[in-house]
């Protein structure tokens, strides 16, 4: 017999820090003015997010034919770009609704920084249904509104569906974000000596006195709204993918798109939390808090749905192949050797071979590696989402209509534009709230929880 | 009167009503009748012995409404102001119709123009007119868009300076008269003239200036046919050809079907032979050609054969008919001598050919009871015509040939051996004045030496035309001409009909009447509008009027003239018999193992032509779907010889002449043929056509061993460069396996052959999935509008395309966005290639929106802004439209063509977004803003416009009552348009029919246009 125990619990929070002592780290980066560093960094996504805006007003001013969108291919970056944005924007809520629902408490160190990523992701995929409009300047079409021409949406088309469950998605996880920082604007109000900070902060922390009425209700509140809030989790991508599955076309029209796209959203989005994980604890000096066993666990979700995800790219094959549908079965030897066999072996190897790797425990927690890794999950979901997109368009049912899309300046701008906001909104978060949940991590810190044993 | 035309005068009628009863259609009132004798009716001068009352007001207000249009100042003041008293005949919001005669080529198709508020908007064929019945070419189509084309000339200038007509014409009467005194030459330079009355005011102009010449070209003409022809049967007038009762046709490098002489009335004839519901009459179509034309793509069996060998190839067929002739004619001895060494077995084993296709060649022609005809192309060489008029003697064809309509010359065309020797004139300094009348040497004839040089040492030198070329910019005096749709004229291209040219609308520039220009230089008088006008009128009356015995007054019989447009003129039909006059001489020409190059027209724009016109230059390439370019042909075989792909640039050298052009390896060229059309890289001309492609005109030589068309021992070299052609469609080789035959393996194409639908008529259908629905269909009530095209008759001549992209105000985007996969046409003719590289099977298909019942753009549009109407249309609302394009995406056809920028002002800098050429668009059709979805609307404003003559007319809507444009314009009568709901209508039939199909019919869509498979008819054992 081993001499494991594997009921006892293990510790999330690294040295057992005392509780003054999370709140002084926590709040540092909220306390100290931002360095240098800081500036350089904000500077840089400032400059990506200035290059986004110069695309996105020539393609207002001009039109969306400075991209390289054409006949065939009508949709191009641009709802790649949204898909990706709202993939990443899917870890957060997972993390903090799901894992907490599951009672995961190494999720405390993380949920706040995932859940912010959350806000800022669905707010950057926002940004592309309305720019990828021909006329955005009437996009509010797509809102039911009464009106006395008796205009009204079409309640058949996804592309409305996912107005709806983007749209509820972000109230959602925005709210669920809020209420989760009321106890730490608490914390931070009473902290904070600064008068200007004191009344920002008042505010936001609704009166919160850390009674323990507060903390029932409020723990009464986090569990409804993580209740709500895991469903969304599963419909967003549900419903991005049913704006492929819904149509016709060979390469979109599969059953497989809505657990496979929700796979896939959870496997980038945490990715993108474990990139930006990596940077936040060295820099912010949370090692203790965001633990390499946090992170060896985050990798084992990476491996899991990647795992999903590549099952789903093999089962795609298969059931075209037992279709019998020769439009379909063409679709997918198109993808893997047609003309754009490049993205579709870059998406194989990022996506499918490169994190199987986290099947050996060094490299799940080898720091440097994951790092490297979660980039290639990156690309190889944005990959993922142009060749569905792209490849299935450009060589359709009628051979005389394919074409090759060749994306072009504006769009790459529009592109490094999206990171650029992304990215600058997670560097302002990073200075002005709590990137870590004081309330919850003090929660998991070793005998912080009444335990029966011993006693 | 056929029914399409009865549809077209039902719009021209009005319906009037005096009272609400007359209205309601009370009996009482009697008045049903009242209108229906229309202006329009058919009208034979010659049975008539009187007219009407109500029919000479109805003319009388007709002439008074286009002189009112003709004399009304179109400029545009800016405001809109209604009319305090409108010109009797106009009608704001209807349309006027006027017959005239086109002039793009030396066709002279008979036209009816659309005219809305003054301005002419569309251009179809006058279907009384025997030329063309009711049909016209591409290029017709589209000429509308060059009278408002922004490049033309506004006023006169002199030195590129703007100046008055008053100075020019007394400055270039007296440089006559100076000219005329010194004893020098005044050379005239014109295209072809068909018009008996220019003729006359050239005899004028030659009378008072007895120094004149006249130089009248065509750079693509058939003074090879004609000479072949004179040389048999003494006189030039080569007869119509009876397609319609050919059942076997060998066409030899002839482009009948796609841009040789009148391919309009021909693909018209030959489509009748193509008839699914008389599979046994259907004609069998041989092809011998060097590179792969038009009616290559159409022909049943096509033999490679470079045009060279062609003498050799009818020399053989020759001798081996005339063993089993069903005429027996005895040949010249000289001939008999030479024919005898020629065999079609030493032929087909020398040149590679197929004998068991040349057996089949030999049966079908010899066939008893079948009519066989052997047509060559005017390419070949007068020696080719020669035989093959022999040989059709020999075939009894001659029962094929309609003399009634045979051609007449009214003014003999010049040869291009002509020009080379005005070259050495014109540079002898013994020319005096040079007058170009519209045309363009300069251009065209590149080997007569240096132009400019010529014509600096002429003291007078001077173009009318429309828009300014290359002649016209080495010349001192530039004057503008009217464009033909503001001209009077007449033409006779034919025996049998005498057409008139009538304004359509007052002259938008200072510009002139060129014949009108010339008469008052000439008589001396003051050049007014009327000028030339009155003296057609005048010679009309002395000829035609006088030559008919009309009992009708003259003023009468000219009204009805010009509102017919044409006068048919009575001509007896004759047997030739064939005299051997001049032994044949076979042209020695040497050949070595390079390439023969052909030189051949572009379909569209001519000889250069209509490089202005953005939609011809924007209309894709029927064979090779290349748009914006010329290019060089060259057989899959030989690129892959010379390590060559599309868009590699070559130097070719024929003799002495180089030229660097980019290649398209092209599906059933000979191997030892490369072609390159002409018509292109034209340096002077307005901004859409300058320096498009490649200026191929200096191979043209007359210093030639074939005919000009053609050159042996041509080399060609890969430079390295490259040049991208744009096509419409992804260029795929024929045997890449991965995408092979795709349209035959996805039922994009189904065909079959004559002889297996013959005997299992219903071979198409046993195949068919068996769709069925769980739910219950939605049910039409009414009208349910359906297309059927019919796939036998279709030969993608594209004047569809064009016809719908005039109709519908469809935008030019210009070459870069046609290479993004951005055109807007709404209409397309796919074109599939299957079989060898070297011996393709090709198919057509016109592509257009399918009005699906089960629309898959429809559920998808977030908006509703593409919806379904109660009449069975998939609509599209442009005002609610966000453009999301999720419409095209799923659209399996992918016939949504998206407005990626502002198209009226994106191409070449608003090119076309002026104050003139948007008056070209359909007011009736709503011009699309950026970002907007659009596609084929089965022409929803004609549907409409039948709708409201229906209700005012309180009766149902009548099926086959709308013409789509796109069938109006199909020569082939291929489109079929109506009501599916009717029984009775043909489109119901055709949806019926054994060999009807739709296009990824699995994908349960239920489109609403049906094909009907094409037959090959091919002999059973090859199928």
């Amino acid at each position: 017999m081993s001499s494991i125990d594997y009921s006892r619990e293990l510790s999330v929070i690294e040295g057992k820090p005392a509780l003054r002592e999370i709140d002084d780290l926590i709040a540092k980066p909220l306390e100290t003015k931002p360095n240098i560093k800081f500036f350089i960094g904000l500077g840089i996504t400032l400059t990506m997010l200035a290059i986004g805006v110069i695309a996105i007003g020539l393609s207002f001013y001009y039109g969306t034919g400075l991209w390289g969108n054409n006949n065939p291919v009508g949709w191009g970056f641009p709802i790649v770009n949204f898909v990706f944005w709202v993939g990443i924007g899917h870890a957060g809520t997972l993390i903090s609704a799901i894992l907490f629902l599951l009672r995961q408490k190494w999720r405390n160190g993380i949920a706040r920084f995932a859940e912010g990523m959350t806000i800022f992701a669905v707010m950057t995929a926002l940004i592309f249904p309305l720019i990828h409009v021909g006329r955005p300047w009437l996009a509010g079409y797509l809102m039911p509104y009464p009106n006395q021409h008796s205009l009204w949406v079409n309640f058949t088309s996804p592309l409305l569906w996912d107005v709806f469950a983007v749209s509820t998605y972000f109230t959602v996880s925005f709210i669920f974000w809020y209420v989760g920082l009321i106890p730490d604007f608490a914390v931070l109000r009473d902290r904070t000596k600064t008068k200007i900070k004191k009344a920002i902060y008042s505010v936001f922390s609704l009166g919160w006195r850390n009674s323990n009425r507060h903390w029932q209700h409020y723990e009464m509140v986090y569990l409804v709204l993580a209740g709500f809030a895991t469903p969304l989790v599963l419909s967003v991508h549900t419903i991005v993918s049913f704006d492929f599955a819904v149509s016709i076309l060979p390469g979109w029209h599969t059953t497989i798109f809505p657990p496979y796209f929700v796979a896939g959203a959870v496997f980038s989005g945490f990715a993108m939390v474990q990139n930006v994980l990596i940077v936040i604890r060295k820099v912010f000096n949370y090692e203790h808090i965001i633990t390499i066993d946090t992170l060896e666990k985050m990798n084992k979700i990476i491996v899991l749905t990647g795992t999903l995800v590549g099952y789903a790219y093999a089962m795609e094959f298969f059931i075209a192949w037992y279709s019998g549908v020769q439009a379909e079965q063409f679709t997918f030897v198109n993808r893997a050797f047609g003309p754009y066999a490049w993205a579709y072996w870059i998406m194989i190897t990022c996506n499918v071979v490169f994190p199987q790797l986290f099947w050996s425990k060094k490299i799940r927690r080898s720091i440097p590696v994951m790092f490297v890794i979660a980039v290639f999950v990156n690309v190889g979901m944005w990959f993922e989402r142009f060749v569905i997109t792209v490849t299935s368009l450009s060589r359709d049912f009628l051979p005389s209509s394919w074409a090759y899309y060749t994306p072009t300046l504006t769009d790459f701008g529009i592109l490094i534009g999206s990171f650029g906001f992304f990215f600058t909104f997670v560097l302002l978060f990073s200075k002005t709230l709590p990137v870590v949940s004081i309330a919850e991590v003090k929660a998991v810190v070793d005998g912080s929880q009444p335990s029966h044993e011993g006693h | 009167m056929s029914e399409n035309n009865k549809n077209q005068n039902k719009k021209i009628e009005k319906s009037f009503w005096k009272s609400l009863e007359s209205y309601q259609n009370d009996s009482k009132l009697n008045l049903e009748n009242e209108f229906e004798e229309g202006v329009t009716d058919d009208f034979n001068p010659s049975q008539l012995n009187g007219i009407s009352r109500r029919k000479f007001l109805a003319l009388l207000s007709a002439s008074a409404a286009f002189t009112a249009a003709g004399c009304s100042d179109y400029h545009d003041q800016g405001e809109i102001v209604p009319y305090t008293n409108r010109p009797e005949g106009i009608l704001p919001g209807s349309s006027n119709y006027y017959a005239s005669t086109c002039n793009g080529c030396s066709v002279n198709c008979g036209i009816l123009i659309k005219t809305n508020l003054g301005r002419p908007i569309k251009i179809d064929g006058n279907t009384e007119n025997p030329i063309n019945n009711g049909k016209i070419c591409a290029k017709g189509q589209a000429s509308i868009l060059d009278l408002y084309d922004p490049s033309r000339i506004r006023k006169p200038l002199l030195n590129g300076r703007e100046t008055n007509w008053s100075e020019v014409d007394n400055s270039i009467i007296a440089e006559l008269n100076k000219v005329s005194e010194s004893g020098k030459k005044i050379v005239l330079v014109t295209h072809s003239v068909h018009s008996p009355t220019f003729k006359s005011v050239l005899d004028k102009f030659l009378e008072k200036y007895p120094a004149a010449e006249v130089y009248s070209y065509e750079l693509f003409n058939n003074h090879n046919r004609l000479d072949g022809w004179e040389r048999l049967y003494g006189n030039r007038n080569f007869p119509k050809i009876r397609f319609d009762k050919a059942d076997v046709i060998l066409s030899l490098e002839s482009d009948f079907l796609g841009k040789e002489d009148n391919f309009i009335e021909n693909t018209r004839l030959f489509a009748k032979k193509r008839d699914v519901n008389n599979p046994d009459e259907f004609s069998r179509l041989y092809s011998a050609e060097g590179s792969m034309s038009l009616t290559g793509m159409n022909a049943d069996y096509r033999f490679r054969v470079n045009p060279s060998n062609q003498i050799e190839f009818v020399l053989s067929l020759l001798n081996e008919l005339r063993k089993n002739a069903r005429v027996n004619i005895s040949l010249p001895d000289d001939l008999e001598s030479l024919v005898s060494n020629y065999s079609l077995s030493r032929f087909s084993e020398e040149k590679g050919i197929d004998q068991i296709k040349l057996n089949y060649l030999l049966e079908d022609l010899l066939k008893p009871g079948k009519n066989a005809l052997v047509y060559a192309g005017n390419a070949l060489p007068l020696e080719v015509h020669y035989v093959v008029n022999i040989i059709n003697e020999i075939l009894n064809s001659t029962n094929l040939y309609a003399h009634t309509s045979a051609a007449v010359e009214v003014l003999k065309l010049n040869r291009h051996s002509d020009f080379q020797a005005l070259g050495l004139e014109l540079s002898s300094g013994n020319v005096g004045a040079f007058i170009n009348l519209g045309s363009n040497p300069v251009y065209h004839f590149q080997d007569a030496g240096d132009w400019k040089q010529h014509l600096s040492k002429v003291a007078l030198t001077l173009s009318v035309v429309v828009n300014e070329n290359e002649t016209s910019e080495n010349c001192k005096y530039v004057l503008p001409a009217h464009h033909y749709l503001e001209s009077w004229g007449d033409s006779q291209t034919t025996a049998d009909v005498y057409s008139l040219r009538q304004p359509v609308i007052a002259p938008l520039y200072n510009s002139r009447q060129t014949e009108g220009i010339l008469l008052a230089w000439t008589t001396g008088q003051t050049y007014t509008e009327d000028l030339y006008h009155n003296y057609l009128m005048e010679n009309f009356k002395s000829s035609i009027f006088a030559e008919n015995k009309s009992p009708l007054a003259f003023k009468n019989y000219w009204l009805l003239a010009l509102h017919d447009g044409f006068v048919k003129i009575k001509t007896e039909d004759k047997t030739l018999t064939p005299e051997f006059t001049t032994p044949l001489q076979i042209p020695n020409s040497s050949k070595s193992n390079e390439f023969t190059l052909s030189l051949t027209e572009n379909y569209f724009i001519g000889d250069g032509r209509f490089a202005n016109n953005g939609w011809l230059q924007e209309l894709p390439h029927p064979v090779s779907k290349i748009t914006w370019d010329n290019y060089l042909n060259i057989s899959p075989k030989r690129a892959n010889d010379l390590n060559l792909k599309m868009g590699d640039m070559v130097e070719v050298t024929s003799g002495d002449k180089k030229l660097e052009v980019p290649i398209l390896v092209q599906p059933g060229m000979a191997d030892d043929v490369i072609s390159i059309e002409l018509g292109y890289g034209r340096t002077n001309t307005g901004e859409v056509g300058k320096n498009v492609g490649f200026n191929s005109n200096i191979f043209l030589t007359s210093n030639h061993t074939n005919t000009a068309y053609f050159y042996n021992n041509v080399s060609i070299k890969k430079t390295g460069n490259f040049h991208k052609l744009i096509s419409t469609q992804e260029h795929h080789a024929v045997d890449d396996s991965s995408v092979k035959d795709f349209h035959k393996i996805r039922n994009i194409i189904q065909e079959g052959t004559v002889d297996q639908y013959i005997n299992d008529p219903e071979f198409l259908q046993h195949h068919k999935h068996k769709i069925f629905s769980i739910t219950e269909e939605h049910k039409y009530e009414g009208n349910k509008w359906a297309m059927a095209i019919d796939m036998n008759k279709c030969t993608s001549c594209s004047v569809c395309v064009a016809s719908c992209n005039v109709e519908n105000n469809v935008p030019v985007v210009g070459k870069d966005q046609v290479e993004n996969g951005r055109e807007m046409q709404w209409m397309r003719l796919d074109r599939y290639y299957s079989g060898t590289p070297e011996d393709p099977e090709v198919s057509n298909q016109p592509m257009l929106c399918q009005h699906c019942d089960n629309a898959p753009c429809e559920n998808v549009c977030p908006v509703n802004a593409t919806n379904h109407s109660t009449d069975g249309l998939n609509q599209m609302v442009y005002n609610r439209c966000v453009g999301t394009r999720y419409c095209a995406n799923n659209c399996p056809y992918k016939v949504r063509r998206f407005n990626f920028f502002n198209f009226r002002d994106y191409f070449a800098d608003a090119y076309y977004d002026n104050e003139v050429t948007p008056l070209v668009n359909n007011p009736e059709v709503t011009v699309r803003s950026r970002g907007v979805m659009e596609k084929c609307s089965f022409c929803i404003q004609r549907i409409m416009e039948a709708r409201s003559t229906a209700i005012k007319e309180n009766r149902e809507l009548k099926t086959d009552e709308v013409t789509t444009a796109c069938q109006q314009a199909c020569p082939a009568d291929a489109i079929v348009f109506g009501d599916m709901n009717d029984e009775n209508s043909a489109v119901n039939k055709l949806r019926k029919h054994n060999l009807a199909y739709h296009v990824l019919e699995e994908t349960n869509v239920k489109p609403n246009v049906t094909y009907i498979a094409k037959l090959r008819n091919i002999h059973s054992e090859d199928a």
